[in-house]
């Protein structure tokens, strides 16, 4: 629908940066009315009518699925925003340092009012870069948060060398090769850079580039974890997978360029997601479907997934399917194993 | 009788307010109805003037989230984004009942007889009497509030919230009576005896409770929210939104437990039930859609009567509001986009 108004979750750990950024959507002149759903005024330097309070009301829905967390307040929030539809163009949630994104993801995918005014823009994610290292050793949290990411913004940046930075920015790549890194100090960016970027629209997931290996010279990125033992995603071309382990998360990025049976993947994604939903969080993929013109694309936040085709392949591109999966104990094998038999044979 | 026209085409007065019809109701003497609109202002329709049109009465900062008519004939209460609780009486005059401050009032509910009002904002519920200069006592729950329900006799207040109904005693200190029922509870309503209480879900679902004896009960198979209740006057039935019919639940003989409900506007697929409301003397009910259709049926009766016609609109546009004049004259139908419509039945006979 037209008018669904555009909603972008801003998410980070305490001290990160998140105020100075809602401070800046609140004040700039971008020519864009927000709404702003915060966790606690504290800071926010704007006395605006259109900010309002949230408590972080988690709740489980009563719908058979287990992972189907939901946040209450910003059901009942965002139905109290809509009785004022046209004195604001878009939304902006604050989390709290520690909260999951995920139910915040969720209640734009289960609640039906909230779908159909509402659509989630994209998770933005504030990082620290002198201390997202030790955030990620010390809360699982700050893991969760990177991994949710559409959207991460690398703040601080002048408060670490360069090689410190570069460490940073692997970690990060590692954890979620998809999301777009944006490096600033004092969040200082144009907020078209992560505002409106459509990241849940099907339409609009052009590429997945995951960059997870060294692709620009770095360093085989398992030096640093010697307690791993995986073997696997060298940086020379799509390999069918590429798979980053450690103590906080897994990603695994699949590919091939042989077309898969529909039927097969359908079967077999929701398979995956059936069993294996609640340790996933989230899944992106553009898939080259046997007998299909289009692009098909696909996503998914736990056990909630929706697919759609997409139009046609860039003229430039191959017909290649690509699947992202973000998620704590991943079987990176039986994953590749599953989806490179959904190949045509 | 042929009634093919809706009625407010034939007879109807229609209005664009251009902001979210959030409540309206009619005064006890029937001559006004009062609409709270998402723009923060209240509007008042004399209907022995209606050429005059609604007048506009400017009452909160930001917008309007609930609205009741206060213990007061021809005094309304509307609670806002702006933390305020404002009674607003039909010349415009306006007196602030409470000011919370940075908190939404996102619920109000009021007695006259009993005099005594209540409001909620997040997790607490705040009761006032009719005693001059009395502090409003403060009721908190565990969760945030959903609804807000008085008893027929204003004796007990019903607060939704998640996992529970809160079942507190107006004039009484101490603990609320906890009906336990896990998920998220939004409306909460009394049936006219008040014996039941029930509740509209987050999950497509009723959910009850027969007081006197504990009992309760849970009625599935909608197909979307049930954003609207409303018990028919004596309290043989409860008729529901959130399915593409109106659901009458019968509360007769012991309560809806194991019966069917009746129906009536039946439309398979149709556009889904947004708005309730029971006829004040006679068996009918008004129901208004997702499209901004408004019929008038009787439950179990296949033949309706159509009032006002779907938008044709390429967004839908739906009913958010129904209210009847006391003696079941006149309807008021608002709409989200604030569409109002005022019918007259009387010009039928």
């Amino acid at each position: 629908m037209s008018t669904q108004i555009p909603v972008t979750v801003l998410t980070g750990y305490l001290g990160a940066g998140k105020t100075t950024l809602l401070n800046r959507v609140l004040s700039e002149n971008h020519g864009k009315r927000f709404a702003v759903i915060v966790n606690e005024f504290g800071e926010i330097g704007i006395d605006n009518d259109l900010v309002v309070g949230a408590d972080e009301e988690v709740f489980e829905m009563n719908n058979g699925c287990i992972c189907c967390t939901v946040r209450g307040d910003l059901i009942r929030i965002i139905g109290g925003l809509l009785k004022r539809k046209g004195k604001f163009d878009a939304i902006l949630v604050e989390t709290t340092g520690l909260a999951d994104p995920a139910p915040v993801a969720q209640t734009f995918f289960v609640d039906e009012d909230v779908k159909r005014h509402t659509k989630l823009d994209s998770v933005l994610t504030v990082v620290d870069a002198k201390h997202v290292l030790q955030r990620l050793a010390d809360s699982p949290e700050a893991a969760d948060q990177i991994a949710f990411a559409d959207v991460l913004l690398l703040n601080k940046i002048d408060a670490v060398s360069p090689e410190e930075l570069d460490a940073v920015e692997r970690k990060l790549r590692a954890i979620n090769p998809f999301a777009k890194i944006h490096k600033t100090e004092r969040c200082r960016i144009g907020l078209d850079k992560v505002l409106d970027q459509g990241s849940f629209d099907l339409q609009r997931i052009v590429e997945i580039k995951p960059a997870f290996l060294g692709g620009a010279g770095h360093d085989h990125h398992h030096d640093h974890d010697p307690h791993h033992d995986h073997d696997h995603g060298h940086a020379h071309g799509p390999a069918p997978l590429e798979h980053y382990h450690d103590e906080n998360m897994d990603s695994v990025s699949l590919s091939t360029d042989t077309p898969l049976d529909p039927g097969k993947f359908d079967a077999w994604i929701g398979e995956v997601l059936m069993t294996k939903g609640p340790s996933i969080l989230r899944a992106k993929g553009i898939l080259n479907l046997a007998g299909a013109e289009q692009r098909y694309v696909f996503q998914a936040v736990h056990m909630m997934s929706e697919g759609g085709f997409a139009g046609p392949w860039p003229a430039q591109d191959s017909r290649h399917s690509r699947l992202v999966f973000i998620g704590r104990e991943l079987d990176a094998e039986a994953l590749k194993q599953g989806f490179l038999a959904c190949r045509m044979a | 009788m042929v009634v093919d026209i809706p009625l407010a085409e034939r007879k109807g007065l229609s209005w664009t307010l251009d902001a979210y019809t959030v409540g309206a109701a009619a005064t006890p003497d029937g001559r006004y109805f009062v609409c709270a609109l998402g723009d923060g202002t209240v509007r008042v329709l004399d209907l022995t003037d209606t050429a005059r049109g609604f007048t506009a009465f400017a009452v909160h900062a930001g917008g309007i989230q609930c609205f009741a008519p206060d213990v007061l004939a021809g005094a309304f209460l509307t609670g806002g984004d702006d933390g305020k609780l404002i009674s607003t009486r039909l010349d415009g005059s306006t007196g602030i009942v409470a000011d919370l401050g940075r908190v939404w009032v996102e619920h109000v509910a009021a007695h006259p007889e009993a005099g005594v009002r209540v409001w909620a904002a997040g997790k607490d519920v705040f009761v006032l009497g009719r005693k001059a200069g009395e502090e409003p006592r403060r009721m908190s729950h565990d969760s945030s509030v959903g609804g807000l329900a008085i008893n027929p006799k204003g004796k007990r207040l019903a607060v939704a919230h998640y996992n529970a109904v809160s079942l507190w005693w107006l004039a009484a200190k101490g603990q609320p009576q906890v009906l336990s029922w896990k998920g998220s509870h939004l409306q909460v309503s009394f049936s006219p005896d008040g014996d039941y209480v029930v509740t509209a879900m987050q999950e497509n679902a009723l959910h009850g409770w027969r007081l006197s004896d504990g009992q309760h009960f849970r009625m599935t198979g909608y197909g979307a929210k049930i954003r609207s209740l409303s018990f028919a006057r004596r309290g043989q039935y409860l008729a529901t939104g959130g399915a593409d019919t109106v659901i009458c639940w019968p509360f007769t003989g012991g309560g809806p437990m194991g019966k069917a409900p009746l129906e009536f506007g039946d439309r398979l697929n149709g556009p889904v039930v947004t708005a309730v409301a029971a006829h004040p003397k006679l068996d009918a009910v008004a129901a208004g859609f997702e499209n901004g259709q408004v019929i008038v049926g009787q439950p179990g009766n296949p033949q309706v009567m159509p009032i006002v016609s779907p938008a044709r609109d390429a967004e839908p546009d739906p009913v958010s509001v129904l209210a009847w004049t006391p003696d079941g004259d006149r309807l008021l139908a608002g709409s989200e986009a604030g569409r109002v419509h005022v019918v007259d039945f009387r010009s039928l006979s």
